[in-house]
């Protein structure tokens, strides 16, 4: 997703400043999403241009512009917060890539692949573990559930290494 | 940290059948870690746990634990060192059904003979959050107080070694979370956990180290970092760039 509709939903709240909207956007995704605050302004701009948001009042001090939500830009939101989440699943592509052409350079032998593969995805859950109980923690239960849906993405990811693994089993994948 | 297991070419042979056999495994486990032991059903996992146990031996290739060569004990030996040396939790708890809860805890420490063992026992599942139910029966208590009573009987004689096949496998998610912050609390005070689970969320919430076996063998021996890293380097939401 783009940064659009993150800026309507924090104007749906109350009018804010640019940088507002980068604190706020940034706190809320508990800093898994760092934004700089010139694609903050690129965004507002392009939404006050297509008529979703507008600036209240004039420049406040050191030049500060607040920005409110417009009925067409509630509206925009309403639309996009109602719509599932659609498209092709994403992937790791670098390791999937890797597989490929392991398949053939490697006369099918993954074992080492998938092992240093593992790893890292086990590493990747010991650290989403711990940055859910450190949300848990701090009271951030939203940002949990974050995690939570990360953890069991990469459960899955280490799922199908553990098949390939046992498809591996004598040292050969077959690739035909 | 001192070597507190340690298994040499171990190979475990079943007639009639290769589910759960070891084919060649040797590894060392040291005092004070929390190892977790991962792998499909039929992987050897549990047969590798039973054999650091002492319940099963192996078919060739030598286990010692805590100094004593396991295949030189006689029968009377192994039990001797499976009562002294050794907590086991079951996936399914395997508390008698005619005793009570405090009954059973106190199993070990009466093999062992030990006199004062019943305040010990009750102070022990006090700790464990289970006090209130030492004198109830095994069938009045839900999955989650029984693996504690389990627990606990594993811990009364104050093992050199904690083991645990699949401990919250029975478990719904609550009270599996406890059984487990217990393991975690108990690994805090430095005793040394052998953890099988097929869950890899379970194996690396818990356990710096991560052996994964497949087909009898040990294919990886992971050692994880624990060292805080910031969010967006653990997770990034995916952004594209701004629409025009």
């Amino acid at each position: 997703m783009s940064l659009k509709y993150g800026v309507l939903g924090l104007l749906a709240e109350e009018p804010l400043h640019g940088y507002e909207v980068k604190n706020r956007f940034e706190a809320m995704l508990g800093g898994t999403w760092e934004v700089n605050i010139g694609q903050v302004y690129t965004t507002l701009q392009r939404l006050e241009r297509d008529g979703l948001v507008r600036p209240v009042g004039s420049r406040g001090d050191r030049g500060k512009l607040l920005y409110e939500l417009l009925e067409p830009g509630r509206t925009a939101l309403n639309a996009w917060l109602s719509a599932p989440d659609q498209g092709p699943q994403r992937l790791h592509e670098e390791f999937y890539v890797k597989l490929l052409l392991a398949t053939r350079l490697a006369n099918g032998d993954l074992g080492p692949l998938l092992a240093r593969q593992k790893r890292a995805y086990l590493q990747l859950l010991r650290d989403l573990n711990q940055l859910e109980d450190r949300a848990k923690r701090d009271g951030r239960n939203d940002l949990a559930r974050l995690v939570r849906g990360a953890l069991l993405h990469t459960e899955a990811d280490i799922k199908w290494i553990d098949e390939l693994s046992e498809k591996n089993g004598g040292g050969s994948w077959d690739t035909k | 940290m001192s070597e507190l297991v340690r298994l040499t070419d171990i190979t475990k042979v079943y007639q009639g059948g290769v589910t759960g056999a070891l084919n060649g495994v040797s590894l060392a486990i040291e005092e004070g870690e929390f190892t977790a032991i991962m792998g499909p059903s039929g992987s050897g996992k549990s047969t590798l746990l039973n054999l650091v146990a002492g319940l099963d031996r192996p078919s060739s290739g030598s286990v010692t634990v805590a100094g004593s060569d396991l295949g030189r004990l006689s029968e009377t030996g192994l039990a001797r060192f499976r009562r002294d040396r050794i907590g086991f939790v079951f996936q399914f708890f395997h508390l008698l059904p005619n005793l009570t809860a405090l009954e059973n805890v106190l199993i070990p420490a009466r093999l062992k003979s030990r006199v004062s063992a019943e305040s010990a026992g009750r102070a022990l599942m006090s700790r464990l959050g289970i006090g209130e139910v030492a004198d109830r029966y095994p069938s009045r208590l839900s999955g989650g107080q029984q693996q504690r009573v389990a627990v606990a009987r594993a811990l009364i004689n104050q093992p050199t070694l904690l083991l645990a096949d699949e401990p919250t496998g029975a478990l719904d998610t609550k009270s599996g979370d406890q059984v487990m912050a217990l393991f975690a609390e108990l690994h805090q005070e430095g005793q040394t956990i052998v953890l099988v689970t097929h869950d890899p969320k379970l194996a690396t919430r818990y356990a710096a180290r991560v052996i994964s076996m497949l087909d009898g063998r040990v294919i990886d021996d992971a050692r994880l970092e624990t060292t805080e890293r910031k969010p967006a380097d653990v997770i990034r939401v995916r952004s594209e760039e701004p629409s025009r």
